[in-house]
C-alpha cells in the first residue's frame, strides 16, 4: 500500500529555523500503522527525521503526535483508517514546545504531574501483608493507571491552549488515581489534602468539559470523566467555596425547582452573591443584554409538572445532605 | 415531517432570537414542531458531573414523553444533543434502563429505548435532504464567507454520536454553509471549546477561548461565524466585546445561529431572524447581504 | 562535576528498584536512561509476577522447583532459592508502593495460572502488569530523591586500573557529551531483542549495557539461551501475553486441533515456553499452520473475562492484525522475546569487574537458566534490582572516586562521535546493516538451530561488522539526533550478536531454549554447565562454569 506522509519538520539548528512541511512516499503493509510508515521514512529515506518511538504496541507512550490534526499514538493508528486521498498529515503534539521534527519537550507535562504529589500517601501504619481492597476498586483504578503518559490529552486540551498554568488532563487523572485509591489518604480512603489542593485555581474547576481529552486518549482513561469525579469528591469532602462548586449547586437547584435553567440567577450564584466586585464586572454585559432584548426572563417560570422533576431529584439523590 | 421539539433552556433564555428563527425556517421546510412543555433541562453535562444517573433519568423522562407522542426528537442545541446522545448511549444497557425507568414509574412514564434525538443540523441532512433545502434558498449568501463552529458536544464523543454510521455528521455544518450559497472558512478552532462552561469559573480563560477562535476565523477572512449551539453563541457573541478587550484588539465577528443563516438565505427578514438582538452588530453583514440582493 | 556514589544505567523496573534501594541506603544516587523511565520496556511485561505467598498455602520451594525445572536444570539453584524466598516480600512491597493488583473475593491479592507452574501464583494487573508496576516504581523514584538523567545515552564505560570510575554520556536533547563519575555502576539496560528481527522487544532493546560491560571485560553467561515466546503476532511480532493461555486460551492448528496434547498432555498450553514454542514450530514446519502461524483461540473465555483481564492484548489484536479475540482466533507464532543470558553476576549483582553491577534482563545470575518461566522476569527485576542497589551503595562507602582526566575523556568521546558523523555517504544504511543481522539471527538462531546455520550467521556477522565500520550517519546535527543514537546502538547489537552465535554453536546439546537438530538430546554429563564468554586478545573467548545444584537433581522434563 502506498502512502504519502505529509510531515511537519523542524530543525532548530537550521539557518532559518522555521517549521515546514515535507512529503514522503512510502510503501507499507496493508494493515501497517502510521508508525510503520514513519520508521520506513527514517530508515530508508531520511535519517534526519526525528521522532520518539519504542514499543510498537501502545504501551510505552513514546509516539504520540498529531495525525490529521488530532493527537494519537502513531503505533496504534492504522494508516488505512486515516488516509485522506492517500495522504496522512503528521505533526508534533500541541501545547508543548517542539524540540525537533516530531519530538516535543515534555518538561511542562512532567512538571504538572509532579505538582499532584504522584505517589501513594497513606496516613497511618502500613499493614504487614497487602492492603485489603475490593477487586472492583482495583479494576476501577486500573482504568486510570492504564494511562501511559503519552501526552495526547495534554496536546489537545482546549484549556491548556489558552492557559498553560492549568494542571491539565493527565495530571488530574493521575491525581484521581490516588484520591480514588482506598489505600490513599485517611483511614476511610479520603484524600482530603489532595482534594483541597486540587480545588485551587488551575485545578479541577478550570476544565471546560470539552471532551477532547476523552476523544484522543488512546487508552480509554477518559481524563475528563476523572476530573468530573474529582469535582464530586471535592464537594463531598466539603470543598464548596469555589465558583465551580457554586455553579454546579445553583444549576442543580434551578433544574430541581423549576425543571429548567434560570440563567439570570446562575451567574451571581456562581460567583457568589456577596462577591460584589465580580458582580459589578458583569453589569455592562447585563445592560447590553437588556438593551438588545437578550436578557433571560426576570421572572423564571416553572415548567408544567416541574414538581415531578423535583421528585426525581429526591429519588435519585436520596434525602438532601449538607 | 413532525417532531417532538426540544428547544433547550438557552433558546428561551439568553438567546431568545433562536427560538422564533427556528420556528420560521421549520415552517418553510414543512417541519412540524410539537412542543413538549414539561420536558426538563438535559443537565447540560453539569448535573451529570454531579450525578450521572440523575441526569440520565431526566433525559429518559424526555425520551419517554416523545415516545408517548410517537415522534422523533428534534433539538436546536449542540449541548442538548450531546448530553441526550450520551444518556441514550448509556441507556442501551437494559439493566440500567430498568433502573432509570424505576424512577419514572410514579409519573406514569416508561422509556422503551427507541428515542433517537437529532439536532436540526442532522435532520436537515438526514431526514429533509439538502436538495429540498436548496429549493427553498431564494437569496443565496453568495460571496459571504462563513466559519463553522460546532460546539463540543455535537462532535464528541464519537461513539455516542453515531459517527460510525453517520460520518457525514462530521462535515454537516460545512454542507449547510455550501447549500445556502456561502463559502466555508475552515479553521482549526471549529471543533474546539467556546469557553462557555467556565464563564463564571475562570472568565479569563473563557474569554481567551472566545478571542482565540473568533480572531482565527476573522483573520482567515470570515465575514461571520455560524453555530448550531446557542451556548457557544452566547459566549462568542455576548462576550465577544469583553474578549476583545482582554485580547487587546477589536474583533467584531458576527455570530449567527445556524437557523438564522438559513432563514436569511430563504429570504426571511433580518428582523424576523432576530439579528438585532445580537451584541456584535450584524449590520455590516446585512449591508453586504443587501448589496448582494440588490446586485 | 557530575558525580554519584551509585550510578544506575537504565530506568526500567530493575534500574529504578536498584536506584531506590541505593538511595534508601544513604548513597548519593543517579539513574541515567536513554528514554524517559516510563517508556522503558518493563512496560511490555503483560501477564504478571510470580510469588509464593505462604498465607495462601504456597511454598517458595515449590516455586523454586518449578523454576529449576523450567530452566531445564541450567539455572543456578542457589540464586533461584534467593529469588523465590524474597518474592513474597518484594511483591508486598510493590503493593504497598501502590500497584493496583487485581484482588480475590476477600480483597486480597488475586492470582492467575501461568506456564510451567503447578499452581496459580502469578499476581497481576489486568494484562498490563509491567506497565502498572513501572509507573508505580517511577512514582517511588520521584519520591526517593534520586537524580534523573532522562534521555541521556551512555556511550562508554570508563575503567581505570581495573576500577570503574564512571561513564561517558550523550545528552540526546542537546548533543552534549558529559563524563559522569561514579563509585559504582549498575547496569539495568534490559535485553538485546533487537539483535533479532522480528522480536517482541521494543526498539530500544539493543543490548547497550551488555555490550558496554562486555567490551570493558565483563563476563557474559548463557548467551545462547534466547527465549522464543509462543504467542507473538503475525507480521510485527508484537507480544500477545501468556496471560491469555493462563486464563484458558487454546492453541490450534489449521484444522482447529489442540496440538499441545501431543507435546504436553498434562499442562497442555501451559507447558513451559520453550516446550510450547517448539511444538508450534514443529507443527508449522509439518505444514499444519497457515502462513507460518498457528492460532490462539480465546473465544470460549467470553467477553466479560476478556474485557476484565485481557483487554489490552485484545486492542493490540484489533489494531495490528484486525482480529478481535472475542470473536476471532489470532494468528501467532514463536518469536524472539527474552535473553536468559547476559552479564554474569552473583546474587548481589556483582560482576567480575570491581564496582560494576548488573540486574534485570541484561544480567545473568542465573535464575532462568535455559528457559525463563513466564512472570519470573518481573520478579527477577525487583529482587535483584534491590539487592544490587543495596550492595552497590554499601560498596560505595568504602571506595573513593577514581581520579581521571575528565576534560580529556570528554574530548576523546566527542572526537569518536565526530568521526562517526564525518563518515562519507556511501549508499549503505544503518537500517540495512541492522536488518541483515536481525534476519540472519532469526533464520539460524531461532527455535531450531544447527551447526551449518550458525556458521552461516557467524560469517554474516563478520561481514556486517565490516560494513558497520563505514556505515554513514545521515543526520549531522546535535539536537535529538536519533540517527547517531541508532549508529551507536547498532554497534552494541553487533557486539552482542557474536557471543550469542558463538555460545550457541559451542553448546552441543539441546536444553531449554536451545534446540539443536544436530544434537537433539539434553546431555547432562557433558553440557550441564554454563558457557561464559569474555573479550580476549583476538576475539571472544569461551570458558565453562559449573551449575549450582542445591536440592534438585536433574530429571527428564515432562509437562
Amino acid at each position: 500500500m502506498d502512502v504519502t506522509l505529509r510531515v511537519q519538520r523542524f530543525d532548530p539548528e537550521a539557518a532559518d529555523p522555521k517549521p515546514f512541511w515535507e512529503d514522503f512516499q512510502v510503501s507499507i503493509e496493508d494493515n501497517g500503522t502510521v508508525l510503520d510508515a514513519l520508521i520506513k521514512v527514517r530508515e530508508d529515506q531520511d535519517g534526519t527525521l526525528s521522532l520518539r518511538c519504542s514499543c510498537r504496541s501502545s504501551i510505552c507512550g513514546s509516539c504520540a503526535m498529531r495525525i490529521n490534526g488530532h493527537a494519537a499514538l502513531a503505533c496504534k493508528t492504522q494508516a488505512t483508517g486515516v488516509m485522506e486521498d492517500g495522504v496522512i498529515t503528521v505533526e508534533p503534539m500541541g501545547n508543548m514546545p517542539v524540540v525537533k521534527d516530531l519530538v516535543v519537550d515534555f518538561d511542562l507535562f512532567w512538571d504538572k504531574i509532579m505538582e499532584v504529589d504522584p505517589y501513594l500517601k497513606h496516613e497511618g501504619p502500613e499493614p504487614e501483608a497487602e492492603y485489603i481492597a475490593s477487586n472492583e476498586a482495583m479494576l476501577h483504578l486500573s482504568g486510570v493507571t492504564s494511562c501511559i503518559m503519552c501526552g495526547a490529552c495534554v496536546s489537545d486540551c482546549t484549556v491548556l491552549e489558552v492557559d498553560p498554568s492549568f494542571l491539565g488532563p493527565a495530571a488530574l487523572a493521575k491525581a484521581y488515581r490516588f484520591t480514588a485509591d482506598p489505600r490513599d489518604g485517611d483511614e476511610n480512603g479520603v484524600s482530603k489534602d489532595r482534594l483541597e489542593a486540587l480545588t485551587k485555581p488551575s485545578g479541577i474547576w478550570d476544565c471546560t468539559r470539552c471532551m477532547e481529552c476523552v476523544t484522543v486518549c488512546p487508552k480509554g482513561v477518559a481524563p475528563m470523566d476523572r476530573i468530573m469525579a474529582l469535582r464530586d469528591q471535592a464537594m463531598e469532602a466539603g470543598f464548596r467555596d469555589t465558583n465551580g462548586a457554586r455553579h454546579t449547586e445553583a444549576f442543580s437547584e434551578s433544574v430541581q425547582h423549576s425543571g429548567w435553567l434560570d440563567e439570570l440567577r446562575l451567574v451571581p450564584k456562581s460567583v457568589g452573591m456577596t462577591n460584589l466586585s465580580a458582580l459589578i464586572g458583569y453589569a455592562p454585559i447585563a445592560i447590553q443584554a437588556l438593551t438588545h432584548g437578550k436578557m433571560p426572563p426576570i421572572i423564571h417560570k416553572k415548567l408544567p409538572d416541574s414538581k415531578n422533576v423535583g421528585k426525581i431529584f429526591d429519588k435519585v439523590e436520596g434525602p438532601k445532605k449538607n | 415531517m413532525k417532531y417532538a421539539f426540544f428547544p433547550g433552556c438557552v433558546s428561551r433564555g439568553g438567546c431568545p432570537e433562536l427560538y422564533p428563527a427556528t420556528k420560521l425556517i421549520c415552517e418553510k421546510l414543512d417541519i412540524e414542531l410539537q412542543e413538549m412543555p414539561a420536558a426538563s433541562c438535559t443537565g447540560a453535562g453539569v448535573l451529570q458531573e454531579k450525578n450521572e444517573l440523575l441526569g440520565d433519568t431526566l433525559n429518559a423522562r424526555t425520551f419517554a414523553m416523545a415516545e408517548a407522542l410517537d415522534l422523533p426528537i428534534l433539538t436546536i442545541c449542540s449541548t442538548c444533543q450531546g448530553v441526550m446522545s450520551q444518556a441514550n448511549h448509556r441507556l442501551k444497557d437494559p439493566e440500567y434502563l430498568a433502573k432509570v425507568n424505576g424512577f419514572l414509574a410514579e409519573e406514569g412514564l416508561e422509556y422503551k429505548g427507541n428515542a433517537n434525538p437529532k439536532h436540526l443540523l442532522w435532520v436537515l441532512i438526514e431526514d429533509i435532504g439538502l436538495d429540498k433545502l436548496l429549493t427553498l434558498i431564494t437569496r443565496p449568501l453568495a460571496g459571504m464567507r462563513l466559519a463553522p463552529f460546532y460546539g463540543c458536544y455535537i462532535v464528541r464523543p464519537a461513539n455516542a454520536l453515531d459517527f460510525e454510521d453517520h460520518p457525514e455528521r462530521l462535515e454537516s455544518l460545512e454542507k449547510i454553509i455550501e447549500t445556502i450559497g456561502a463559502t466555508v472558512v475552515d479553521f482549526a478552532g471549529k471543533t474546539r471549546c467556546c469557553g462557555f462552561p467556565i464563564l463564571t469559573i475562570n472568565e479569563r480563560n473563557s474569554m481567551a477561548m472566545v478571542s482565540k477562535h473568533t480572531i482565527e476565523a476573522k483573520d482567515l477572512g470570515a465575514d461571520a461565524m455560524i453555530t448550531p449551539c446557542p451556548l457557544c453563541h452566547l459566549n462568542l457573541d455576548s462576550f465577544q466585546p469583553k474578549a476583545a478587550a482582554q485580547a487587546g484588539r477589536p474583533i467584531n465577528l458576527p455570530i449567527l445561529h445556524m437557523p438564522q443563516a438559513i432563514g436569511l438565505a430563504m429570504g426571511l427578514s433580518p428582523e424576523a431572524m432576530g439579528l438585532k438582538r445580537h451584541i456584535v452588530s450584524t449590520k455590516p453583514l446585512l449591508t453586504q447581504l443587501g448589496a448582494m440582493a440588490g446586485g | 562535576m557530575l558525580e554519584h556514589d551509585v550510578l544506575v544505567i537504565g530506568a526500567g523496573l530493575a534500574g529504578m528498584r536498584a536506584a531506590i534501594a541505593a538511595r534508601a541506603s544513604g548513597a548519593t544516587t543517579a539513574i541515567i536512561s536513554k528514554v524517559h523511565p516510563v517508556r522503558s520496556h518493563s512496560n511490555a511485561a503483560q501477564g504478571g509476577i510470580n510469588a509464593a505467598l505462604t498465607d495462601r498455602g504456597d511454598d517458595w520451594e515449590e516455586h523454586a522447583y518449578d523454576t529449576v525445572k523450567g530452566s531445564d536444570y541450567l539455572g543456578d539453584q542457589d540464586a533461584i532459592e534467593v529469588m523465590c524466598k524474597a518474592a513474597g516480600q518484594a511483591l508486598i512491597d510493590m503493593e504497598h508502593f501502590g500497584v493496583t493488583f487485581n484482588r480475590d473475593d476477600e480483597g486480597k491479592l488475586g492470582t492467575r495460572a501461568f506456564g510451567g507452574m503447578r499452581r496459580a501464583r502469578t499476581f497481576f494487573v489486568g494484562d498490563f502488569t509491567g506497565q502498572a508496576m513501572l509507573h508505580v516504581m517511577f512514582e517511588q523514584l520521584i519520591k526517593s530523591g534520586v537524580r534523573r538523567y532522562e534521555e541521556w545515552f551512555v556511550s562508554s564505560l570508563i575503567i581505570e586500573d581495573g576500577q570503574v570510575c564512571g561513564v561517558m554520556a550523550l545528552e540526546i536533547r542537546t548533543g552534549q557529551v558529559y563524563a559522569i563519575r561514579a563509585k559504582t555502576v549498575i547496569f539495568c539496560t534490559g535485553g538485546f531483542g533487537r539483535v533479532f528481527e522480528p522480536s517482541t522487544n521494543a526498539l530500544i532493546c539493543t543490548g547497550d549495557g551488555t555490550a558496554l560491560a562486555f567490551n570493558a571485560g565483563a563476563e557474559l553467561m548463557d548467551m545462547e539461551m534466547v527465549q522464543y515466546h509462543p504467542t507473538t503476532l503475525a507480521g510485527s511480532g508484537v507480544l500477545i501475553s501468556e496471560a491469555a493461555r493462563g486464563e484458558g486460551a487454546y492453541l490450534l492448528d489449521k484444522d482447529g486441533n489442540r496440538f499441545m496434547e501431543k507435546y504436553a498432555p498434562n499442562m497442555m498450553e501451559l507447558a513451559s515456553r520453550d516446550v510450547v514454542s517448539r511444538a508450534e514450530q514443529t507443527e508449522i514446519n509439518a505444514g499444519n499452520g497457515v502462513n507460518g502461524c498457528v492460532y490462539l483461540d480465546c473465544r470460549h473465555l467470553g467477553e466479560a473475562l476478556i474485557m476484565e483481564k485481557l483487554s489490552q492484548i485484545r486492542e493490540i489484536g484489533i489494531d495490528l492484525v484486525g482480529c478481535d479475540m472475542i470473536k476471532d482466533t489470532i494468528p501467532i507464532r514463536p518469536g524472539m522475546h527474552y535473553a536468559m543470558g547476559g552479564i554474569r553476576t552473583n546474587i548481589d549483582g556483582q560482576t567480575n569487574l570491581p564496582g560494576v553491577y548488573a540486574a534485570g534482563e541484561c544480567a545473568c545470575v542465573s535464575v532462568h537458566g535455559g528457559n525463563r518461566l513466564g512472570a519470573n522476569s518481573l520478579l527477577d527485576t525487583i529482587v535483584f534490582g534491590e539487592r544490587s542497589g543495596n550492595h552497590a551503595a554499601e560498596a560505595a562507602r568504602s571506595v573513593d572516586y577514581v581520579e581521571f582526566n575528565v576534560d580529556q575523556a570528554v574530548r576523546k568521546e566527542e572526537k569518536r562521535i565526530q568521526k562517526l558523523l564525518d563518515r562519507p555517504k556511501n549508499g549503505d544504511r544503518i537500517a540495512a546493516v541492522r536488518l541483515g543481522m536481525g534476519d540472519s539471527m532469526n533464520r539460524n538462531l531461532a527455535v531450531y538451530r544447527n551447526e551449518e546455520g550458525m556458521q552461516e550467521t557467524l560469517g554474516d556477522l563478520s561481514e556486517l561488522e565490516k560494513r558497520f565500520e563505514t556505515v554513514p550517519v545521515e543526520n549531522k546535527g546535535k539536537v535529538f539526533n536519533t540517527d547517531l543514537v541508532f549508529a551507536l546502538e547498532l554497534g552494541f547489537m553487533l557486539d552482542c550478536a557474536t557471543p550469542i552465535a558463538m555460545s550457541a554453536l559451542d553448546r552441543k546439546d539441546s536444553r531449554g531454549a536451545q534446540a539443536r537438530t544436530d544434537y537433539p538430546d539434553r546431555d547432562d554429563e557433558n553440557w550441564m554447565k554454563h558457557l561464559v564468554i569474555k573479550k580476549g586478545e583476538v576475539g571472544p573467548e569461551l570458558t565453562y562454569a559449573p551449575v549450582s545444584v542445591t536440592k534438585w537433581t536433574p530429571e527428564e522434563r515432562k509437562y
